[in-house]
């Protein structure tokens, strides 16, 4: 019975953040099955460890700082000549409601960015973290997280165009 | 409050930009136009990411999560057999802290991925954390093979694996994480300890309840 309710619990508080855990793996491996085998180690991993947590407040950070570790040590397990890209077998998802053209520009302009780049813009969109909470993320200083999240938001400007966002804000 | 201070914050976190800024944006038609602009393709940037989450997927992984690997429950299992008999049946219902019992299970599965994965560490920041919670530094133990963080119980650890005469020791330190009592743990045909510290609280892991005992001692002798 305990075991139910520790599992019920478990399930109800990291299931809040599953969708957004979910997008957070497809954009970081930029492939449906790829994300969900991330999804699917970083719950497995919460699960071990869930006993121990206590701040329910740190849980949605731990969640994605799990998963952004899963991902890190997947890219290292990757042959160099493995593609990491799923464009292929339909594993790639277009947005829900979104232009495909569009869709297609972003995918381009977030492939284009350095990895640890996206990953910081990923965490800022996709989870609502702040540079500082980043940072404790990814190991690194809040200043190094800022000049990420700068450059790729002059790059997915530049491609993606400001006029375009114009238009986009009128229709 | 300059426009390029604006146009920084705004490309930093168009989400949280401070109240000065935003006033300066009121009476800068520029900036206003600047952060509009940047606002709406956070809002498209956004709206592109909210790709569909496959359906039945939230109940498959959590019961896979829960479940576990099946090799693993295996193993598991055969380890809490072996463990039934070297110990006695009441041992099984000896009851183990939940966060020592963590600190078991994070150097069966995690230690070595985590040292194989981590970036160098500083060795000033043991040394800040060391001071924080007032316990002796880890390396007059023995020497330090391994300096890292990690996460840990719901937040960052400062990982330590030390080679002591009597051997392994994993410490795990958590300057944020305070406790009024100790806890230990039983599993795996390892011990571990979740000793108070000034401030937070050291995770000590062994393979025997006096290696443990004794990194304790000479811990709180710091």
């Amino acid at each position: 019975m305990r075991f139910e309710r520790r599992q019920a619990q478990f399930e109800h508080e990291a299931g809040r953040y599953f969708d957004d855990l979910y997008r957070f793996a497809y954009w970081l491996a930029r492939d449906r099955w790829r994300a969900e085998d991330l999804v699917q180690e970083t719950l497995a991993r919460a699960w071990r460890n869930w006993a121990a947590l206590r701040d329910a407040g740190a849980l949605k950070a731990w969640l994605f700082t799990i998963l952004h570790r899963e991902f890190a040590r997947g890219v290292a397990r990757v042959e160099p000549t493995e593609e990491l890209d799923g464009d292929g077998d339909g594993a790639w998802e277009p947005a829900l409601d979104a232009d495909p053209a569009r869709g297609l520009d972003l995918r381009t302009a977030l492939r284009a960015l350095p990895d640890a780049s996206r990953e910081a813009l990923l965490l800022q969109v996709l989870g609502g973290f702040s540079c500082s909470e980043i940072a404790t993320m990814l190991e690194s200083s809040e200043g190094a997280v800022m000049t990420r999240l700068t450059r790729s938001r002059q790059i997915l400007r530049r491609t993606l165009g400001a006029d375009v966002v114009k238009e986009f804000r009128q229709s | 409050m300059s426009c390029l201070e604006l146009r920084r914050a705004a490309m930093g976190d168009p989400q949280r930009i401070d109240a000065a800024l935003l006033e300066h944006a009121d009476h800068c038609e520029a900036c206003r136009e600047f952060l509009s602009l940047t606002r709406e393709m956070e809002t498209e940037l956004e709206a592109m990411l909210d790709v569909p989450v496959p359906e039945a997927l939230r109940a498959r992984v959590f019961a896979e999560a829960v479940a576990g690997p099946r090799r693993s429950r295996r193993y598991a299992l055969a380890a809490g057999v072996a463990l039934g008999l070297a110990a006695g049946i009441g041992f099984l219902w000896q009851r183990d802290d939940p966060l020592a019992l963590a600190g078991i299970e994070f150097v069966i599965f995690e230690e070595a991925q985590a040292i194989l994965d981590a970036k160098p560490a500083d060795p000033a920041t043991l040394d800040r954390v060391v001071h924080k919670l007032r316990v002796m530094k880890p390396s007059h133990f023995g020497e330090a093979i391994y300096l890292g963080t990690c996460p840990f119980g719901g937040g960052m650890a400062h990982h330590v694996v030390i080679k002591t005469a009597h051997g392994k020791v994993t410490l795990l330190m958590m300057p944020d994480r305070g406790r009024a009592e100790r806890g230990a743990a039983t599993a795996r045909g390892l011990e571990a300890v979740v000793a108070p510290a000034t401030g937070g609280s050291v995770a000590i892991i062994a393979d025997s309840a006096r290696s443990v005992e004794r990194i304790e001692s000479m811990l709180n002798a710091g």
